[in-house]
């Protein structure tokens, strides 16, 4: 277990599989047709906006809420209609809802008393699970007495102490400040690892969704539009909403002219590294960290360029952020003849020069670290 | 000039806001000083003092009547308070969880015995009774009012406190406790007396002292619902206090007012927030 087993890994069956599982409240669609496949061992980040349902894909794999149709299983059974308390997984809520009444090792024996687990058996596990999440000495206080990083710690003891197949999170890191937020992301990543089960984790940032996990679902008003390792979201978005979600990037407006082949409205025919359907209005999205900066002119051949002006330079210490006005602001020096103006944001490293704003620039990018997305 | 005047006019206000509060602060606790000071007077007359003696107590406590009313009165009490403790968290949980049929109008009229006037509750509770009677004896059955209908009435109206004060316990309830202790296995049932019952308790506690002491201390509902024989102590000072005061009912007023403020002062300390340390 020193070592992070493959999204294959173990039993071929898939921790969770979901086909065509929707959720209707009143009239309102919060989950819209999903299919999802979630390997054994598997760390899954299911990563969007708020109110894009993603909770509540979490909540019915938990069983807290009911499909209004589709079908669910974890590891082989069909578990749709099952009440919560008869399903092998176990949650780790957004602010932790650890039991006020009740002391830290109270409520991490709780799951194991309701499955009749007392006595010393009981206690040796409490006391694993306490060791586990480093909380010894705790034990007999109250929630209330405890730290945001503390608390966060009793929940995921008492969801780990009933060695569930799969563990849900629900935002577990959103109530913690920034630096604590990446500790845990790193002692949670470790954990997961120890303990060699599926996690399956909800969040909004898309940083701590790439950093943690093995694969990554995106979802917006519903439906998931993307499933891959964090790299392949990134680098390969498959829509304009990934594109624009994942990270920072420029969206380039433009038409397709052949299937990998875009017509920017900035001016400029360039050519990406996947494929649409042409003739259809789409978007470029290059990376800042894509893209390079070039005075004027010296923009080497072979690569797509745009002439702009520096409008902004943003000393970020390890790094300058610039932002550079191309198309038809571009001044009489330029050779961009779009019709249309943008704004391209460029990141560079601080060893190169520095450029100031209103210097005339160019800029460029390899083909293949571009993705041409649709609306 | 005019920044003078202001300051003047601040300081005067001041002065006749501090004289009111003390005025007012007179007016409710002097007739209470009263009422306790010539409790403990030696004398046969009310309004003679004849120095210092706990000599009315002991004739109160030794009154037949006297104890035979506390008896009444603490049966009606206990068995109200048990009664619509348990139905007013049953109506509290429902308006609370459940969307059903009439949950509005249900809503809406569970609080109409606190603002109903004790009067017009007596009379409607009293007709009520001489209605039903009259309908059960058609089968046979005589019956009459009694200790039983005094607590019937007083359940009556207990339900109600009882429910408001659970209520406003339950709205500071988080429910994804609840979901916390079904997703660790609870059945339904376990998740209500392992989670929910022990956080709510509190609020269950001050509902039932506060009708305990609703009930302890009411004397129009009881008196209209009760009949010969189930006098209550409220009841009884009530029906006494028509021959002249007397030193003795100073005495049970004074007991009586000890009783009821040490159930408030319960009743609010359970009602106030959970502190955060133990």
């Amino acid at each position: 277990m020193s070592s992070a087993p493959p999204p294959d890994a173990g039993s071929s069956v898939p921790a969770v599989e979901m086909h065509g599982i929707s959720k209707r409240f009143s009239d309102v669609v919060a989950v819209d047709g999903v299919d999802l496949q979630i390997g054994d061992g598997e760390f899954f980040a299911l990563l969007g906006p708020s109110g894009c349902g993603k909770t509540t894909t979490l909540r019915m794999i938990a069983g807290l809420d009911i499909p209004s149709e589709g079908r669910l299983a974890i590891f082989g059974e069909e578990v749709a209609s099952w009440p919560p308390d008869r399903r092998p997984v176990n949650t780790v809520f957004q602010a932790y809802a650890l039991f006020p009444h009740m002391t830290v090792a109270q409520n991490i024996a709780f799951g194991l008393q309701m499955r009749g687990i007392r006595g010393p058996d009981a206690d040796r596990q409490v006391a694993e699970a306490t060791a586990l999440v480093q909380l010894e000495g705790m034990e007999h206080r109250r929630p209330s007495q405890l730290s945001g990083g503390q608390q966060q710690r009793v929940a995921l003891a008492r969801a780990l102490v009933n060695h569930p197949k799969v563990l849900l999170l629900d935002e577990p890191l959103g109530a913690l400040d920034l630096k604590l937020r990446q500790e845990m992301q790193v002692e949670l990543k470790a954990l997961q690892r120890e303990v060699g089960i599926t996690f399956v984790f909800v969040t909004h940032d898309q940083e701590e969704a790439l950093a943690m996990s093995d694969r990554v679902g995106v979802m917006s008003e519903g439906r998931l539009l993307q499933v891959g390792t964090p790299a392949e979201v990134y680098e390969h978005p498959a829509s304009r909403f990934v594109a624009d979600f994942i990270g920072r990037t420029n969206l380039l407006e433009g038409t397709t002219e052949s299937p990998s082949a875009v017509r920017l409205d900035v001016g400029a025919v360039v050519t990406a590294a996947n494929e649409l359907d042409a003739g259809s209005p789409a978007a470029l999205s290059v990376r800042p960290e894509q893209v390079r900066l070039h005075r004027r002119g010296e923009a080497p051949e072979g690569d797509p360029c745009l002439d702009g002006v520096i409008t902004d330079a943003t000393y970020l210490g390890h790094a300058f952020v610039y932002t550079v006005a191309v198309g038809r602001t571009v001044g009489a020096g330029g050779t961009s003849s779009g019709d249309r103006a943008a704004t391209i944001t460029a990141r560079s490293e601080t060893g190169s020069a520095a450029l100031a704003a209103g210097e005339p620039v160019s800029v460029s990018w390899s083909p293949a670290a571009t993705t041409v997305v649709a609306d | 000039m005019s920044s003078l005047g202001t300051a003047g006019t601040k300081r005067s206000a001041r002065h006749l806001l501090k004289a009111n509060a003390w005025f007012v602060f007179a007016f409710l606790y002097v007739p209470i000083v009263v009422l306790v000071v010539f409790s403990f007077n030696g004398s046969e007359r009310v309004n003679v003092w004849q120095g210092l003696s706990a000599r009315w107590y002991g004739e109160a406590l030794g009154n037949t009547q006297v104890i035979s009313a506390l008896r009444v009165s603490l049966i009606v009490a206990v068995s109200s308070t048990i009664v619509s403790t348990v139905l007013g968290t049953a109506v509290a949980l429902a308006l609370d969880r459940y969307r059903f049929k009439g949950r509005r109008a249900l809503d809406g009229t569970v609080y109409l015995p606190i603002v109903i006037p004790d009067i017009t509750m007596a009379v409607m509770l009293l007709v009520f009774f001489a209605e039903a009677f009259k309908l059960i004896h058609t089968f046979g059955p005589r019956l009459t009012l009694g200790v039983t209908t005094v607590a019937l009435s007083h359940i009556a109206f207990n339900i109600s406190f009882v429910a408001v004060v659970v209520r406003a316990r339950l709205d500071q309830f988080d429910r994804t406790l609840e979901e916390a202790a079904r997703d660790l296995y609870a059945t339904p049932w376990r998740t209500f007396r392992r989670v929910t019952l022990p956080l709510i308790a509190p609020g269950i506690a001050a509902g039932a002292l506060l009708a305990l002491t609703l009930s302890l201390d009411d004397v129009v509902i009881s008196a209209f619902t009760a009949g010969p024989g189930a006098t209550t102590l409220p009841v009884y000072v009530f029906s006494t206090i028509r021959q002249g005061v007397t030193p003795e009912l100073n005495a049970i007023s004074t007991l009586m007012l000890a009783a009821s403020i040490t159930l408030v002062v319960a009743s609010l300390a359970l009602q106030r927030p959970r502190s955060t340390t133990p």
